[in-house]
């Protein structure tokens, strides 16, 4: 029982002890330290979790240590369920930080290896493990703006190197308030309609709350949440922030923080509100899968390997909300296994999309630090200059792409059942909405495929298409090592995802689905309860390792039986040897699925032709470029920043400089306020 | 001093207080305005020391002691001071001595609402602070808390005030009415503020009026006058 307070202790005590390290130590040996606190912090984290998803509760209440509400903490299986993702990230992040950091050159000095950006890391992780932990409107919105502005700071940690990362923070910053802002209102409504700011206060007052304002707290609070977990159309500083921080803090950020978006939707709209009407779960169901299709086809059109990964993690937390929108609705149905089964494959997929994505970022991260190149294209090579990295990479792409023996096969085919069996629930919108899911997660896996074959195939395959990626050296140990680690994970969450089932059940029973066990069996087996499904992974992998071993074995059988081979130059049709540059690029790969998709991303293509001067028809240069901007910001978000700048502008007119005007402002205010509370009265 | 006494006094005092301010809008005299400034500090005074004495109370008869040194005597002089320095600048090489009371400086020469629009726009205030300060009144009906919009007047008049006159001066002047109303709301609504909040507040009026007096021998010789709508030209 006393695991929990223990562990939490221990974590908070190494994360501010990590943080005046940071301040206070000299460069030599700060990152190993820091490093070293920083991954204590995550496994006592880590060891929180597990002890909650083990079954044990705590709840605790500090008075003295906020003014005026005090600060309340309680850790279920659901909040363990993402401690325990949070901790094991942390941990193996932060080896891989210290590998980062070292040797780095002259970047280390201002990157990640500065005085205030090891001292914000440690605070970062913490906050990441406390979120799930509060259990009071005031202590989360407290913990979630912790996590807020250490993640903003950390963003920024290499401003001096680029410029585009202060826009990036600009943007981030920006977004990030304004969800902040929705969810204050949300919660600060909810709380003076609950009468009382606990959330066991909340959960008591639900029932006397009207259905109109529970609704608008929902919507405030479920738009807050999604944006912090980048779902479209509140998307727009996630594949900015992803790629211009650090890329220990952009595994950190995309493998735990999203995950509080999705933690803040699940524990407000099942475990405080106790589920609502289908337009809730509807509008959820939505956004999720409108993430889903065009987080993954921009990616699939981005060349920056970190903005790839970054899209990515849009279109997965899409898939995960489909599933919690889903469950919702199977809830409002009145079918609780449903329900369980939809929540616990959402969480399953927040679980392996953590594991694989702190496993890509890491690598793209070595690969940057490697190269000093994000750009697919001028990648290439890579295998045989980085053979352990392009290793580890590979396991992270297999567990993106949603095929066995992958990790996020295992989630994606639950959240599948859960879809297909639940159109056996009668009702109109089942049989409309749920069709379209199941599409929407079919159409994002087999894009996912194409992305990540891009990804590893043109980025670590084939020749270097430039000096960088020619030059490349394999990564410090350390780095490895933190990159192993979640490897590790991947895999044992692609053979073994049984040991999870205990711990899923108790998390869904946390949020008001107790009894359903939806997901249970023993280490090698997930069978599904109450719908007659069964998979092991373990035999998947191994029929697929026979399958794979007896078709190369034909395919080098067939090649020995035909000898004869001839050495020649490759057709160049005469316009001499072809260079790496023509080989296969990441945009030329992404080709055919822009064309299939030309209406929807809507490319700006320009075809500049340059004839010689003498004859219109020779040609002296031809200049061709393709973009594919981001179609949602544009339409969604221009209009309203050019809006804002407009009214900026013209109220410039109001501040013309006379003291007279500028008192008159007050005076007038004060009236007029006056006059109100007097008519008013 | 018997209750009916007290409440006469007290209204007496209070109407004196609003009248200064009232007349403050209708005089241009820069000097004549002091003299009035001058004069509602000694009422505000007797405000706090009649008080004082209602309510046996020695620490009130000390912060009148005070605020009449302060607001009936130090400030004035103060302002007086910073007027004088600008008339002496002025006349520095005129004969007459008188000759500077007329001279634009030293008077409200155009103010941005003219004098019948102001008098009538303190009365509109007033009624708006009868009107405002009536659920206040109701909590509590004693003859302090019914002197009570007064003070809220006084507050409003100086932020007209400050609002419509041009004179660097005036403008302090209009400052140091809304302070004075502002204290005076103090007063009457909760019987007295204690002296160690009064004591602070008192300093932070001085520490302003000197500031503000530098600043205005600052404005005069940098822009030759202490009109401040010709500051406009500071904005970016």
């Amino acid at each position: 029982m006393s695991v929990i307070p223990a562990a939490l202790a221990t974590a908070t005590a190494l994360g501010v002890a990590g943080a005046v390290a940071g301040l206070v130590l000299p460069q030599r040996v700060r990152s190993a330290v820091v490093g070293v606190l920083t991954a204590g912090v995550g496994v006592a984290g880590g060891t929180a979790g597990v002890a909650a998803l083990g079954g044990s509760r705590w709840a605790a209440e500090v008075p003295g240590l906020l003014p005026l509400a005090g600060t309340h903490l309680a850790v279920d299986a659901l909040s363990g369920l993402f401690m325990a993702v949070a901790g094991a990230v942390v941990a193996a992040v932060a080896v891989y930080g210290v590998g980062y950091v070292a040797g780095h050159g002259s970047h280390g000095a201002h990157g990640l290896g500065s005085r205030g950006a090891q001292a914000l890391l440690p605070l970062f992780a913490l906050s990441l493990l406390l979120v799930p932990a509060a259990a009071s409107v005031s202590t989360f919105l407290l913990l979630w703006e912790l996590m807020a502005l250490t993640s903003l700071l950390l963003v920024l940690a290499e401003h001096r190197a680029r410029p585009a990362v202060r826009e990036a923070a600009v943007w981030y910053a920006v977004m990030t308030h304004l969800g902040l802002v929705l969810l204050l209102a949300g919660l600060m409504v909810y709380a003076a309609q609950a009468g009382g700011e606990t959330f066991a206060a909340l959960r008591a007052g639900t029932a006397g709350i009207s259905p109109t304002v529970r609704g608008l707290v929902f919507v405030l609070t479920a738009v807050a949440f999604t944006s912090k977990a980048g779902l479209v159309p509140l998307h727009a500083w996630l594949p900015r922030a992803h790629p211009e921080s650090p890329s220990a803090v952009s595994a950190l950020m995309s493998a735990a923080m999203v995950n509080l978006g999705v933690y803040g939707l699940v524990r407000v709209g099942f475990d405080l509100l106790g589920g609502g009407p289908a337009w809730w779960w509807l509008l959820v169901m939505a956004m999720g899968g409108l993430s889903a299709v065009y987080g993954i086809l921009q990616a699939a059109m981005a060349s920056d390997l970190k903005r790839l990964l970054a899209y990515s993690t849009s279109e997965n937390m899409g898939l995960v909300v489909l599933g919690v929108g889903a469950a919702g609705l199977f809830a409002h149905a009145g079918d609780k296994a449903l329900a369980g089964l939809a929540l616990a494959a959402a969480l399953l997929h927040v679980v392996n999309h953590s594991a694989f994505k702190a496993l890509l970022f890491t690598g793209a991260g070595s690969v940057l630090r490697a190269t000093g190149e994000r750009n697919l294209d001028l990648l290439g090579g890579l295998r045989a200059r980085m053979p352990v990295t392009a290793g580890l990479f590979a396991v992270g792409a297999l567990g993106a792409v949603a095929l066995p023996p992958g990790n996020g096969f295992i989630s994606e085919w639950l959240l599948l059942q859960s879809m297909i069996h639940g159109l056996a629930v009668p009702g109109v919108t089942m049989a409309i909405v749920l069709p379209l899911a199941v599409a929407v997660i079919a159409l994002s896996a087999g894009l996912a495929a194409a992305v990540f074959v891009k990804a590893l195939g043109v980025g670590f395959f084939a020749r270097p298409r430039a000096v960088g990626a020619a030059a490349a050296k394999e990564s410090p140990p350390l780095m490895l090592a933190g990159m192993g680690l979640l490897a590790a994970g991947c895999a044992t969450l692609a053979l073994v995802p049984g040991l999870l089932g205990e711990g899923l059940d108790r998390a869904v029973a946390a949020v008001g689905f107790a009894g359903t066990q939806p997901v249970s069996g023993g280490g090698l087996q997930v069978r599904l309860h109450d719908v007659s499904a069964q998979l092991s992974p373990l035999w998947v992998v191994a029929a697929l390792m026979v399958a794979l071993v007896m078709v190369t074995a034909t395919a080098g059988w067939a090649a020995r039986r035909r000898q004869r081979r001839t050495q020649a130059r490759l057709w160049d049709c005469g316009g001499g040897a072809p260079t790496p540059r023509m080989a296969y690029t990441a945009t030329s790969f992404a080709e055919p699925l822009q064309r299939v998709f030309d209406d929807v991303l809507a490319p700006e293509q320009d075809v500049d032709v340059t004839p010689v001067r003498e004859s219109a028809y020779l040609v002296e240069r031809v200049k061709f470029r393709n973009r594919v901007p981001d179609r949602i910001e544009h339409r969604l978000y221009r209009p309203v920043l050019g809006f804002l700048a407009t009214a900026g502008q013209s109220a410039r007119r109001l501040a013309g400089g006379s003291v007279h005007a500028y008192l008159g402002y007050g005076f007038f205010g004060l009236v007029t306020l006056l006059l109100v509370l007097v008519v008013g009265w | 001093m018997n209750n009916s006494l007290f409440t006469q006094l007290l209204d007496l005092a209070c109407g004196a207080f609003l009248l200064a301010a009232v007349v403050v809008l209708w005089r241009r005299e820069l000097a004549a305005i002091v003299r009035l400034f001058a004069l509602q500090g000694l009422a505000l005074a007797a405000i706090a020391l009649l008080l004082g004495l209602h309510e046996d109370r020695w620490d009130l008869i000390v912060v009148a002691a005070g605020i009449g040194a302060l607001r009936a005597s130090l400030l004035p002089y103060l302002i007086r001071r910073a007027l004088d320095a600008l008339v002496a600048d002025r006349t520095r090489d005129q004969d007459g001595a008188r000759a500077y009371t007329y001279s634009e400086e030293v008077r409200e020469t155009e103010p941005l609402v003219n004098v019948a629009a102001s008098l009538l726009t303190a009365a509109a205030l007033t009624l708006l602070a009868y009107a405002v300060a009536r659920p206040l009144v109701e909590l509590d009906p004693t003859p302090a808390t019914r002197a009570l919009p007064v003070g809220l007047a006084v507050v409003l008049i100086g932020f007209f005030v400050l609002v419509t006159r041009r004179r660097a001066l005036a403008q302090v002047v209009g400052f140091l009415l809304l302070d004075n109303g502002i204290t005076a709301t103090a007063f009457l609504a909760a019987s007295g503020v204690p002296l160690i909040v009064e004591l602070g507040v008192s300093f932070d009026v001085l520490l302003a009026v000197l500031v503000l007096q530098l600043l205005t021998a600052r404005v005069r010789e940098a822009f030759g006058t202490t009109d401040i709508d010709d500051l406009r030209e500071l904005h970016d």
